[in-house]
């Protein structure tokens, strides 16, 4: 795509992005934070897909970040604006000791791993009720910023921001060089002098802190936490149909599917209201068997073959 | 001046002994051949010295400090670096950044002086076109890419592993003449691992031999290649 | 051999600590050895397939689920007992395993792991909501007389019915070890296990020889979900927790080693049982095969560097 169009189609979209409040109401808001959040946690999961590593657990980083958002602000007496930070260093800080224990052996053993995490600080959490409220939950005095729709809007946008700044990030840093190389051929990589134990933890403690940060602003903008709701697959299932269907190892990609499958999920929801999750699961099966690249993917593919046809 | 050597490596595998008790020294400037049979232990000694296996037994200095246990990626930053054959070209980076890898993970350059320094790496191979694509480039040109990787860790030591296989006469000759430069350039200790012996008998100063994992032989390979035990290794023996 | 003596001492001291335990709280370890034969002849299977296919299924519990709503189903609707369905339920999994594999997985063998490890996922999702979407996530369950069947010694009063697990999960190893060791088509698979191509060489189709495997795993994973609806209750979600035990434990046994899963599942076992019997730990029983894993993981990657 034309440099220059793509710069203009990105100002256009952040201006309209920013302005939303000002035209539409509470409802579509609400439409467009969902969306927002999923295609941030979309995007998170694709930056350590770029180094070749897959996480099952976004739903467990997120779900810590909001536990430890709603309880920083019940037991810590902390400010809910600062329980945000607080749940992305506490989410990278439980990345980082995850992380040191199984990133020496990768792929399936990291992904199971990951998997498994949701469930085990559910586990946690039911067993230190006193602390964190169990299975039903705690509550909140009051939502953030007064709850109002725009302004928690505003705060969910600025958690995209933050997911999309950092994936821009690693796509013009070292990170790009690191994370490809490791992905092409760990061999390769490790003789042109990649460290890369160090750069996979690195990679996960980032994309793990977001998450928490995440968790925490949909905590807090909720008021309320159980285990059943910031554990639920969703967290995990929807952000990786997005990145997929829109097209991995991009940013577009998952900006792209969010659009496409956030909208689809709120009808969906309203249609099926038990197991609508169906459709993601047949969504990344389809996906991965036949268009493993992607909408992006199949979009470059076309225009290649539309280049190639040029005299 | 010695800059790699190793002394009784030995490598195991489950019972079956890949590198069999192997001790020779690498000095600046020279190039050293590495031949042998097909399952000689070849690319696993070199594998050993890069750092991507351990061994089971022995020593390997670099610049007289012991490597041994070190890692791949700190024995490249100390100037270690080696080809590999490619099977498939790897895609989602262009020709200039798989250059640029070793640059600034090695060698811990910026991304700028990165781009800079393996551009004009790329442009002593004799490589053009530098964003390309890596899937659409000619086989001399994979390898040379290869080389230019393992020349981004600026190294002190080389390892060229069948860089000349599936290439003609021509592009052998030019492959050839280009090492010799850069080698002589660069003042490198550079091993070369070759199947093809006319391309040993030119490039090299000095040829060691393994045969099941041992050293057998050593010297200017006009010498070892009339080495009776050479002989047999290649022909006559196990198949 | 290392091997040998690293065996011996762990067998040695799972001795020790069954002595303790008999003397101490024998129920721990009969409901352990109980728990353990549940989940041996479940990771059974999954370790068959990681060792011939070498994928793993990481809808492996999910089909088990499936197996048992079906039998559920079928047993609800026409009173016949779950135990007769056994054998329906294993052939019908199987087939259905079977055109799973060839619809999907089968596409998938050549590419990348993670295309795998993304592909299976996405199907134990697309069978655990679509159970969800049909039945809803009401828990479901059979009762059954015989499934309270207990034993009296003396002051000792425990449930027996679970012991069906461990004849399940003895039967299963050593009935594989016999089928790969014994017979043509066995030894057929364990060749294209351990070298597709040479296998292929050979003259073995690997391609059938895979799906059949794979039904092969299916069809005892599918008794299994019949034999599990005797005693517990079902609903979508009871197969994950299955699914990541049995990679723990094939994980722990190594890949190929299937008498060593049931070395591992007793250990799985005992230790869930153990935490289970007290109060102030009941909790924490289900982490235990997630602290199993990391120290698998962790002793692996020592054990890496060192060599």
């Amino acid at each position: 795509m034309n440099r220059n169009l793509a710069r203009i189609l990105a100002v256009v979209a952040g201006v309209l992005a920013v302005t939303l409040p000002a035209l539409v109401g509470a409802y579509p808001l609400q439409v467009a934070r969902n969306i927002m959040m999923y295609m941030a946690l979309a995007i998170t999961w694709d930056m350590l897909l770029r180094s070749g590593q897959i996480s099952f657990g976004i739903a467990g980083l997120f779900g810590l970040g909001a536990y430890a958002s709603i309880l920083g602000v019940l037991r810590g007496g902390m400010p809910s604006w600062l329980s945000i930070p607080f749940a992305a260093i506490f989410s990278g800080a439980a990345a980082f000791l995850i992380g040191l224990a199984i990133l020496r052996l990768r792929s399936t053993y990291f992904s199971i791993v990951t998997m498994a995490l949701g469930e085990i600080f559910r586990i946690v959490i039911h067993n230190l009720h006193d602390f964190t409220g169990g299975p039903e939950g705690v509550v909140l005095q009051g939502v953030i910023l007064g709850g109002d729709a725009g302004k928690l809007y505003w705060l969910t946008l600025a958690g995209l921001a933050v997911a999309l700044g950092a994936s821009f990030w690693f796509e013009k840093s070292k990170f790009h060089f690191a994370l490809t190389a490791i992905r092409n051929n760990e061999t390769s990589a490790k003789s042109s002098g990649v460290n890369i134990f160090n750069w996979l933890l690195l990679t996960f403690v980032i994309t793990s802190a977001i998450q928490g940060m995440l968790g925490g602003i949909f905590v807090q903008s909720y008021g309320f936490a159980t285990p059943d709701t910031v554990f639920s697959a969703d967290f995990t299932l929807l952000p990786l149909a997005i990145a997929l269907l829109g097209g991995i190892h991009s940013t577009v990609g998952p900006i792209l599917g969010a659009i496409l499958l956030g909208l689809a999920a709120e009808w969906l929801k309203l249609q099926i209201p038990y197991g609508h999750l169906i459709v993601y699961g047949i969504i990344i099966i389809i996906v991965i068997l036949f268009m493993p690249q992607g909408l992006l993917g199949l979009a470059r593919k076309t225009v290649r073959a539309a280049d190639r046809r040029k005299p | 001046m010695t800059k790699l050597k190793t002394k009784g490596l030995t490598r195991r595998f489950m019972g079956l002994v890949a590198v069999n008790n192997v001790s020779f020294t690498m000095d600046e400037g020279e190039i050293l051949g590495i031949i042998g049979p097909n399952g000689a232990g070849k690319t696993t000694f070199i594998n050993l010295v890069s750092g991507i296996i351990m061994p089971s037994e022995g020593k390997i200095e670099y610049k007289g400090r012991d490597i041994t246990y070190l890692p791949a990626h700190e024995r490249a930053r100390m100037g270690i670096a080696r080809t590999y054959q490619l099977i498939h070209p790897l895609e989602n980076l262009s020709l200039i950044e798989n250059v640029m890898v070793g640059s600034i993970f090695a060698r811990g350059n910026g991304l700028k002086a990165a781009r800079a320094k393996s551009t004009e790496l790329c442009g002593e191979l004799g490589l053009k076109d530098l964003d390309r694509d890596t899937s659409r480039l000619t086989i001399l040109e994979i390898k040379k890419m290869e080389i230019a990787r393992a020349l981004a860790n600026e190294p002190e030591v080389l390892f060229l592993d069948e860089v000349m296989a599936g290439l003609n006469a021509d592009e052998t000759k030019d492959l050839i003449a280009t090492v010799q430069k850069i080698a002589k350039e660069r003042k490198l200790a550079v091993g070369v691992v070759e199947h093809v012996m006319g391309v040993i008998r030119e490039l090299t100063h000095r040829v060691i031999v393994l045969e099941a994992g041992e050293l057998i032989a050593e010297g200017p390979y006009e010498e070892v290649s009339k080495n009776p035990r050479v002989v047999e290794a290649y022909l006559g023996g196990a198949a | 051999m290392a091997m040998k003596r690293r065996t011996t001492i762990l067998v040695a001291l799972g001795l020790a600590a069954a002595v303790i335990l008999v003397l101490w709280k024998p129920t721990v370890l009969i409901y352990g050895v109980q728990q353990a034969g549940l989940y041996a002849a479940i990771a059974i299977p999954m370790g068959l397939v990681l060792g011939i296919v070498h994928i793993v299924n990481l809808a492996h519990g999910e089909f088990m689920m499936v197996a048992a709503y079906a039998t559920y189903f079928a047993c609800t609707a026409s009173g016949m007992d779950p135990l007769l369905a056994i054998v329906p339920a294993a052939a019908v999994t199987a087939a259905f395993g079977w055109v799973v594999f060839r619809l999907t997985i089968r596409r998938a063998l050549k590419a990348p792991e993670l295309n795998q490890l993304i592909l299976t996922f996405g199907i134990g999702i697309a069978m655990s909501q679509g159970i969800n979407l049909l039945f809803s996530s009401q828990t479901r369950k059979i009762s059954l007389d015989y499934v309270s069947s207990s034993l009296d010694i003396g002051e000792l009063s425990f449930g027996t019915w679970s012991f069906v697990f461990v004849a399940v999960a003895i039967l299963y190893a050593y009935g594989l070890k016999f089928f790969l060791t014994k017979t043509t088509t066995g030894k057929a698979a364990m060749a294209v296990g351990q070298n597709p191509r040479g296998a292929a060489i050979v003259g073995i189709d690997v391609d059938r020889t895979y799906g059949l495997v794979f039904a092969l795993a299916l069809a005892l994973v599918g008794a299994m979900g019949a034999l599990f609806l005797t005693k517990s209750a079902i609903f979508p979600g009871v197969g994950a927790p299955f699914t990541m035990k049995s990679f723990c434990l094939v994980a722990m046994a190594g890949v190929g080693n299937i008498p060593g899963i049931l070395g591992a599942s007793v250990l799985l076992g005992v230790s869930e049982s153990f935490l289970r019997a007290f109060r102030e730990t009941r909790g924490w029983a289900d982490i235990v095969f997630f602290v199993l894993i990391i120290a698998v993981i962790l002793g692996r990657s020592l054990k890496w560097r060192k060599s």
